[in-house]
């Protein structure tokens, strides 16, 4: 029973150290006394006695912790030990301690708050019930457009042959007016079919979702309320279940209230753009006048068990593959494909965001070199104290044991203040990340990232002192007892050149940063000098839709020219238009096919297509697209369907490359029946799906000719556009008070928000770059400083014999220097092979670019300089005379 | 003074320790008081390595303890050897004379 033994004293000596220790301590001094009397008994005197009996016990102390070390010292009386001695080192050390609690701090704490946003959005369970069988379906378009919505009849197709799926159900985003309680309100609505809350797997909190009944034609139309609606608009009423709301002036009635967690909201397939506050049955109509073929509805579904989601998506491929074979003028070239909901909601955020927990992961492995380095500066002046420990008996392993305790307890104050530091950074992070991004609302610290954090603060504890540790562990210790602790023995090389390593690798990983930050801010630069075709300084947006009350095209027609003739007339604005969907703000994609009248038909499927909008005169000029040829529309055109359109310089070009366009007809397929144009006119090119790519062709119809309920007003003005807003809103209440206007905005925030992904890329990559290059440059510092200061002696002499101090100042700059010409090098290669990692942030920039790899280097260069000078001109104004005298 | 002091090897103490007790309780000074006796003054063990070693053979079950009047009327720890520290004791030496007699046997050779 020998452990048990153990561990009972083990555990008596921890509980009731002081009995143990009396125990001990009473058992030696009666031992001396029987010493003091034999020595009596063999003639001493009493004096003599004890005194030659204390001398050949040493010393009392001494041997009564070494016997306890036995008893039950062991494991936590020396952890005990160590952390109360590595506290007062620590305290002693109190410039030391802050400049490394507070490096780990930045580190830890960056790592945190990115990893709190990993966390909430790509670890943590998805809040729908067995998440990971659910997927949404999309079809793939000819021109290889992904996550392009399907039709009613390409829907139904899926639904009835696949055998892969438990349930699925089609969904669109509306947006339909909210009248009767209150102001008009434009609410953003989820159309979807009856299976939808089942497949999603969330109950409301008040009545029911969808029942399969809900879809019969001829009964009033259900609604399932948001939590926040339900509070903003009815007070919270559980009454309200069972009465009826008015939406576009129809009648609804309210069966459920979901929890406020509750969303499905998929941002860039969303014809609102905004999350939904209300969920009612899509219809689905079959037959002719159902639009059946019509491309707008988005997919979700949920596996049957033991399906995978490559066999899924294999199956529908080939469903699909029968609808291209069976109505080829609809589903040529059309494919299908199958995303997991993760993959679906954070797909386009989970390479950055890996690339920023790499990044801050980076920035922490600098901060830990520095603090091995100001820890290997600290061990190497404590020498003398340890080697005299060692002396007095306390093992290598001890030693180490007490060094990598100091460790862990500088990286668990780190922690502490790093947990500050992240739970700031998330605040930051929530306010300027993007809102098209995700909800970062949630992000927080949890007991997930608190365990990181520790997990992260005690290997980083372990990284940064086993270095340290080891080195002193190897040091000989006599040779630094007699040196007085201060020796340029054969280990200080060995310590300098790990010194070196460390800030040679401290350089090459910020060069990493510094490219990859160099590379985005090259892009973000060139996005924002792109030609977009459009000028939005002074430019006011808002979009008004129209309600069912407005039946007949010339109603819409009228109320918009009516809208524009008011807005014109207000004081400041110089300029007003519409258009059905601004640049860069989604709509109806470029794929729409054409004919050109007069020339042969090309094969089905593969004839041109463009981009189709709706405007009025107004919009070239307020937006400042430029009209190259022909001519604007009249005003009669605006009143009334000419057949006119007005097409872009792409299209001119393309089709046709040597003849005039103006006067030629086409017939594009936006109508019923055929309906060809005139082209009076070629105006500039805008970017209207994205800044990276460029226009596509497009052509542009008066409002009367493809009359659309809902329109954008763009208003120039003089000043500020966002002062017109509330003017501008009168004007739309006068002709229709309960008209509400929607998306209130400047051209400029539309722009902004088109950017903010990559404009936050890049802040956030940036800020982890400059933190690396700072951290490194202490470390420069650091490492220098320390150079000078042991070589004292030798700098000195030089300047005895006759060395100039510029001289002086040059020889410890080029040392410097080599690190840092080192660590640039080993820095630039790493970039190389890991920039590519960057290739789909980066835009008009390849991932290895000579000027930004070149500008970095030379950035890192200089900084490491104005590092490398202090102590340069330290070593400059050292006293040669008192350095001589210098140990 | 002793005459020629000899060191004791690595490893031998606790089996010296072992032997001093097999032939009765001791005390501590007692254990050092045997075991320069029983080796003619040629052995010494210094109180601060005795007692480390005497509560490692205690752990390991090779003796137990009591406190107990000591003759000269003041109290003291006596130290006694169990069953197992016996068989440890009779192992030991079993490999300590097998040691011996192998170098004596190199020696020899020469």
């Amino acid at each position: 029973m020998r452990w048990f033994n153990i561990l009972r004293d083990r555990i008596r000596a921890l509980r009731q150290r002081e009995t143990v220790i009396n125990d001990i301590d009473r058992e030696m001094r009666l031992h001396l006394e029987m010493q003091v009397d034999a020595n009596i008994r063999a003639g001493m005197s009493p004096a003599e006695a004890r005194e030659k009996a204390m001398r050949s016990f040493g010393n009392l102390n001494r041997a009564v912790d070494a016997a306890y070390d036995v008893k039950g010292g062991g494991v936590f009386e020396t952890l005990a030990q160590d952390i109360r001695y590595g506290v007062r080192m620590l305290a002693k050390h109190k410039a030391f301690t802050s400049i490394a609690v507070i490096t780990l701090a930045l580190g830890i704490g960056a790592n945190t708050a990115i990893f709190s946003v990993v966390n909430e959005l790509l670890l943590r369970p998805l809040p729908y019930r067995d998440a990971e069988r659910i997927t949404t379906v999309w079809e793939v378009s000819p021109r290889g457009r992904h996550q392009n919505s399907t039709s009613r009849a390409n829907f139904r197709a899926w639904h009835d042959q696949n055998s892969s799926f438990q349930n699925m159900a089609a969904f669109s985003d509306q947006r339909l007016n909210l009248t009767g309680t209150g102001e008009p309100e434009e609410l953003s609505v989820q159309f979807a079919t009856p299976e939808f809350f089942k497949i999603l797997g969330v109950d409301p909190i008040l009545g029911r979702t969808f029942l399969p009944e809900d879809d019969k034609a001829g009964q009033s139309p259900v609604a399932v309320l948001s939590y926040g609606l339900w509070q903003r608009r009815f007070g919270g009423q559980a009454s309200l279940v069972g009465d009826t709301i008015t939406l576009n002036d129809e009648k609804f009635t309210v069966i459920g209230v979901m929890p406020p967690s509750f969303q499905f909201h998929i941002k860039q397939r969303s014809g609102t753009g905004r999350p939904a506050e209300l969920w009612t049955i899509l219809p689905m109509p079959v037959g002719p006048g159902a639009n059946e073929r019509g491309r707008f509805l988005g997919t979700v579904a949920r596996l049957k068990d033991g399906v995978s989601v490559d066999e899924a998506a294999a199956e529908l491929r080939t469903i699909h593959a029968r609808l291209s074979d069976q109505e080829p003028q609809f589903n040529k070239n059309y494919t299908n494909e199958v995303l997991p909901l993760r993959e679906q909601f954070f797909g386009n955020v989970r390479r950055p965001l890996w690339l920023m927990l790499g990044a801050v992961g980076f920035v922490l492995l600098i901060a830990c070199a520095n603090v091995a380095n100001l820890l290997l500066s600290l061990a190497t002046s404590r020498e003398k104290e340890i080697a005299v420990r060692a002396a007095l008996g306390a093992r290598r392993l001890r030693i180490v044991r007490q060094l990598l305790t100091e460790s862990l307890l500088l990286a668990l104050l780190g922690s502490v203040l790093g947990l500050g530091f992240a739970w700031l950074g998330i605040k930051a992070l929530v306010a300027i990340s993007p809102r098209d991004l995700v909800s970062l609302h949630s992000v927080g610290l949890n007991l997930t990232v608190l365990g990181w954090t520790l997990g992260v603060s005690m290997l980083t504890g372990i990284i940064f002192g086993l270095a340290p540790a080891l080195h002193i562990a190897r040091l000989n210790l006599n040779d630094s007892l007699k040196d007085g602790g201060k020796s340029e023995a054969s280990h200080a090389s060995g310590s300098r050149r790990l010194r070196n390593a460390l800030v040679v690798s401290e350089i090459a990983l910020a060069v990493v940063l510094l490219a990859s930050a160099g590379l985005l801010i090259r892009s973000f630069l060139r996005l924002q000098q792109v030609d977009r075709g459009f000028n939005t300084d002074n430019v006011l947006t808002m979009v008004v839709r129209l309600p069912d009350r407005y039946r007949e095209d010339p109603q819409v027609v009228n109320f918009f020219s009516q809208a524009i003739d008011r807005v014109r007339q207000l004081p400041t604005v110089r300029s007003a238009g519409i258009v059905n969907f601004l640049p860069l703000y989604g709509g109806l994609g470029s794929n729409t096919g054409f004919k050109i009248l007069g020339q042969p038909e090309p094969p089905s499927g593969q004839g041109p297509s463009t981009d189709v909008r709706v405007v009025d005169a107004g919009y070239f000029g307020t937006l400042g697209i430029p009209l190259l040829r022909g001519r604007n529309f009249s005003d009669t055109e605006q009143r009334e369907a000419k057949h006119v359109l007005l097409i872009n310089e792409a299209l001119a070009r393309q089709y046709f490359p040597n003849q005039d366009p103006i006067g030629q007809r086409l017939d594009v397929t936006m109508f019923d029946t055929p309906t060809p144009a005139e082209i009076i006119g070629v105006v500039g090119n805008v970017r209207y799906d994205s800044l990276v790519d460029e226009a596509p062709p497009a052509v542009y119809f008066p409002h009367p000719d493809l009359t659309y309920s809902f329109m954008t007003l763009v208003v120039r003005t003089d000043g500020d556009p966002a002062a017109i807003a509330p003017a501008v809103q009168r004007e739309i209440r006068a002709l229709d008070p309960n008209q509400p206007v929607s998306d209130v905005r400047t051209m400029n925030q539309v722009m902004s928000e088109w950017v903010a992904r990559s404009r936050f890329n890049t802040l956030l990559l940036g800020l982890f770059a400059g933190l690396a290059t700072l951290l490194s440059a202490v470390g420069i510092f650091g490492v220098m400083n320390y150079s000078v200061a042991s070589r004292t002696r030798e700098l000195g002499l030089r300047l005895a014999v006759g060395a100039q101090p510029r001289q002086v100042l040059l020889l410890v700059m080029r040392q410097g220097l080599g690190l840092t010409v080192v660590g640039v090098v080993l820095g630039l290669a790493a970039a190389f092979a890991l920039t590519r990692l960057l290739s789909g942030l980066l835009f008009g920039v390849a991932a290895v670019d000579v000027t930004t790899f070149a500008s970095i280097s030379l950035l890192l260069v200089i900084v490491s300089l104005l590092a490398c000078y202090l102590p340069a001109r330290r070593a400059m104004r050292i006293d040669p005379l008192s350095a001589l005298r210098y140990e | 003074m002793p005459k020629d002091k000899a060191d004791l090897l690595q490893g031998t103490l606790d089996m010296v320790i072992l032997k001093s007790l097999s032939l009765g309780e001791l005390h501590g000074y007692g254990v050092i008081q045997r075991i320069r006796q029983l080796s003619d003054e040629m052995l010494n063990v210094e109180q601060g390595s005795l007692y480390p070693a005497l509560y490692r053979i205690e752990q390991k079950g090779w003796v137990s303890s009591r406190w107990d009047v000591h003759e000269t009327g003041r109290e003291a720890k006596f130290y006694k050897l169990t069953r197992a520290g016996r068989k440890q004791l009779e192992s030991e030496e079993a490999s300590w004379d097998r040691l011996c007699l192998a170098i004596a046997k190199v020696r020899q050779a020469t």
